[in-house]
């Protein structure tokens, strides 16, 4: 039997968190959770995941800044990073004006509100 | 004619005449005459006399011998025109050559009459006289009103000739672009004045534009630094001054201080945006809740439980696109859709939103043509925004057109603009309805729309992005048979 594939879900929100784990939880993946990005980090450098799913607009340290900050570390590059975008998040209040999912470095990206099945699917296709 | 034809009323005072001859017969016979006829008249024998007479007080009129000892009628008259440029000179002349009388008149005298004359010739010269200082007197007043009034405006007024030296800048124009050289700026260049590239550059265009074309220029323009609390943001406008014949001879450039304008706007966008992302993110958690329970991942549910979540989910995700619109029209509004613009081929973007709305038009057993005359010529606008627009379009022809019909869309260069229609066989709109369709939040509501959802932000999220892009939306519709939505786009020239 292959390794059980370790997902980190991040996302300021508790509620969202817990909503996301239980759904991958269910395809019998390990998952782990972070509640802003500079906590995701620290929880990612005692133990790799081979996946993140990232939110953006968080506190501390935003989706951007942690999935750039992994993309461009050889020991964390080769982590898939699904990010949660909204697509309204590309607002003048907000320092994200100029960048939406498929501009960074992340792998995917899925737009708010998250269609559970379709995040499921996403993942799957990456974790085979 | 008499005094009262001429205008002098109580009221005004009368008219002053300062006879210059050194015969008196004339002197007096003239005297007499306008005495008579109610003016106040003042009479010297000699040219000195004249003189000093001029020297101390300003006469409306002047009666002016031009052959007299000692000193010629032009002395006196070049003095004059020298002392007060607004009195009116007649000449007097004993022997009525041309060549005096034009003399004098290029020195500045209004007219002339050869002696002898009888009282009427006096009168009906002096009449003339009369009526030219008026006009004269009327539209120097008109002008210091004029230029009191341009003066005193808040908003900045410059005028220029057509080789751009400045014919006019008012107090609030030179304040505005931060001149302040104390010997003013008229008959500067433009450029000297304003030292800002975007207002020499709307000066230029106002005045290279063809005749058969006349437009108002408008663009924003800042000062004060950038950002800075200094910063103020002004609605520059500019058009060409043109004389009889529509040729350009001069600018005419206004600026209005908006920044109290922009400012509100910005606190009111950022304050829709912060009340959309705060009913968001909560919305956003319920909705992934709701789908974890109804996946039975929360243990089992009933039927009914699970009808319940289902319509719940619906009613959260219309909460959620409501914010959404909210946030779009907050960002159209706040003008940041004039940020990069590139050059846009309307004809790939129809095919990529034809592809992108086939399914749903599919599944409602709707046909979904493009009908392209050829390549287009490009348009200069943002992407995002104008996919907005036509997504916005299709999305609403699919919505409100039933199974079984028809919509078709098209685009074509027509004069300066290209023109994309989204034409529909749907329920069409009520005459009464189609001013309100582009106002926000409203929505038709008939038998037929009951079941569509929407937020009826959609058309003025497109209407706000067309026009901020100078183009126009248009529509055509008759109940029943269907509705043709007309976007008009300036050519990216």
């Amino acid at each position: 039997m292959t390794k059980q594939p370790y997902i980190m879900v991040v996302d300021d929100d508790p509620d969202l968190v817990e909503a996301v784990s239980m759904k991958l939880a269910s395809y019998d993946y390990r998952i782990g959770k972070a509640y802003d990005g500079q906590d995701a980090l620290e929880k990612i450098q005692r133990e790799k995941p081979d996946l993140l799913v990232l939110d953006v607009m968080m506190p501390r340290k935003n989706g951007y800044e942690l999935c750039n900050q992994l993309k461009t570390d050889p020991n964390y590059k080769d982590i898939t990073v699904v990010l949660l975008t909204a697509v309204a998040d590309n607002v003048p209040t907000t320092s994200y004006t100029h960048l939406d999912g498929k501009s960074t470095l992340a792998d995917d990206y899925i737009a708010k509100p998250v269609d559970l099945e379709k995040l499921s699917e996403i993942v799957k296709d990456y974790l085979v | 004619m008499h005094m009262s034809e001429i205008g002098v009323s109580g009221v005004e005072a009368k008219p002053s005449i300062l006879i210059v001859d050194d015969e008196e017969r004339i002197r007096e016979g003239c005297r007499k005459v306008l005495l008579n006829d109610g003016f106040e008249v003042a009479t010297a024998d000699r040219g000195a006399r004249g003189l000093e007479m001029i020297e101390e007080k300003h006469y409306d009129i002047i009666l002016l011998d031009l052959m007299m000892p000692n000193m010629s009628g032009f002395d006196v008259l070049g003095r004059v025109k020298a002392l007060h440029p607004d009195s009116t000179i007649l000449v007097i002349s004993g022997y009525a050559t041309v060549e005096h009388a034009t003399e004098a008149m290029k020195r500045g005298a209004f007219d002339f009459i050869p002696k002898p004359f009888s009282p009427d010739q006096l009168r009906l010269l002096v009449t003339k006289a009369i009526e030219y200082t008026r006009a004269l007197q009327d539209i120097a007043g008109e002008k210091s009103r004029t230029r009191v009034l341009i003066n005193r405006l808040t908003d900045g007024v410059l005028a220029t000739d057509r080789d751009k030296r400045i014919v006019l800048a008012n107090p609030s124009f030179q304040r505005m672009v931060g001149f302040q050289e104390q010997e003013g700026c008229v008959g500067r260049t433009s450029l000297e004045v304003t030292r800002d590239d975007m207002l020499e550059g709307l000066i230029d265009q106002a005045l290279a534009m063809p005749e058969e074309e006349f437009v108002e220029l408008a663009e924003e323009w800042k000062s004060g630094g950038e950002g800075g609390s200094g910063e103020r943001i002004f609605n520059a406008r500019c058009l060409p001054f043109r004389d009889r014949s529509g040729r350009n001879v001069g600018a005419i450039m206004v600026l209005h201080d908006i920044t109290v304008i922009k400012k509100m706007d910005q606190v009111r966008s950022d304050f829709v945006s912060m009340v959309a992302h705060e009913i968001r993110s909560p919305l956003n958690s319920i909705l992934a809740q709701i789908q974890v329970v109804r996946d039975g991942l929360a243990g089992g549910l009933t039927e009914k439980q699970e009808e319940i979540l289902g319509r719940a989910s619906e009613r959260i995700r219309g909460l959620v696109s409501l914010s959404s619109e909210l946030l779009d029209l907050a960002r159209v509004e706040s003008g940041l859709i004039l940020q990069e613009r590139e050059q846009i081929d309307l004809g790939e973007m129809l095919k990529d939103q034809r592809d992108f709305h086939s399914p749903r038009a599919e599944a409602a057993h709707i046909t979904l043509d493009l009908q392209l005359p050829g390549p287009l010529m490009p348009v200069l606008a943002n992407r995002r925004n104008i996919e907005e627009v036509l997504s916005n379009l299709i999305g609403n022809a699919i919505s409100y057109t039933p199974e079984g019909g028809q919509i078709e869309l098209s685009a074509a260069v027509e004069n300066d603009y290209v023109r994309v229609s989204v034409k529909d066989t749907g329920f069409g709109i009520a005459p009464e309805d189609l001013d309100r369709i582009f106002a926000p939040f409203y929505r038709v509501k008939n038998d037929k729309t009951r079941m569509i959802v929407g937020t009826g932000l959609g058309l003025p999220i497109v209407k706000s992005i067309v026009e901020a892009h100078n183009g126009w939306i248009r529509v055509e519709s008759t109940p029943g048979r269907g509705s043709t939505f007309h976007v008009h786009l300036p050519l990216g020239k």
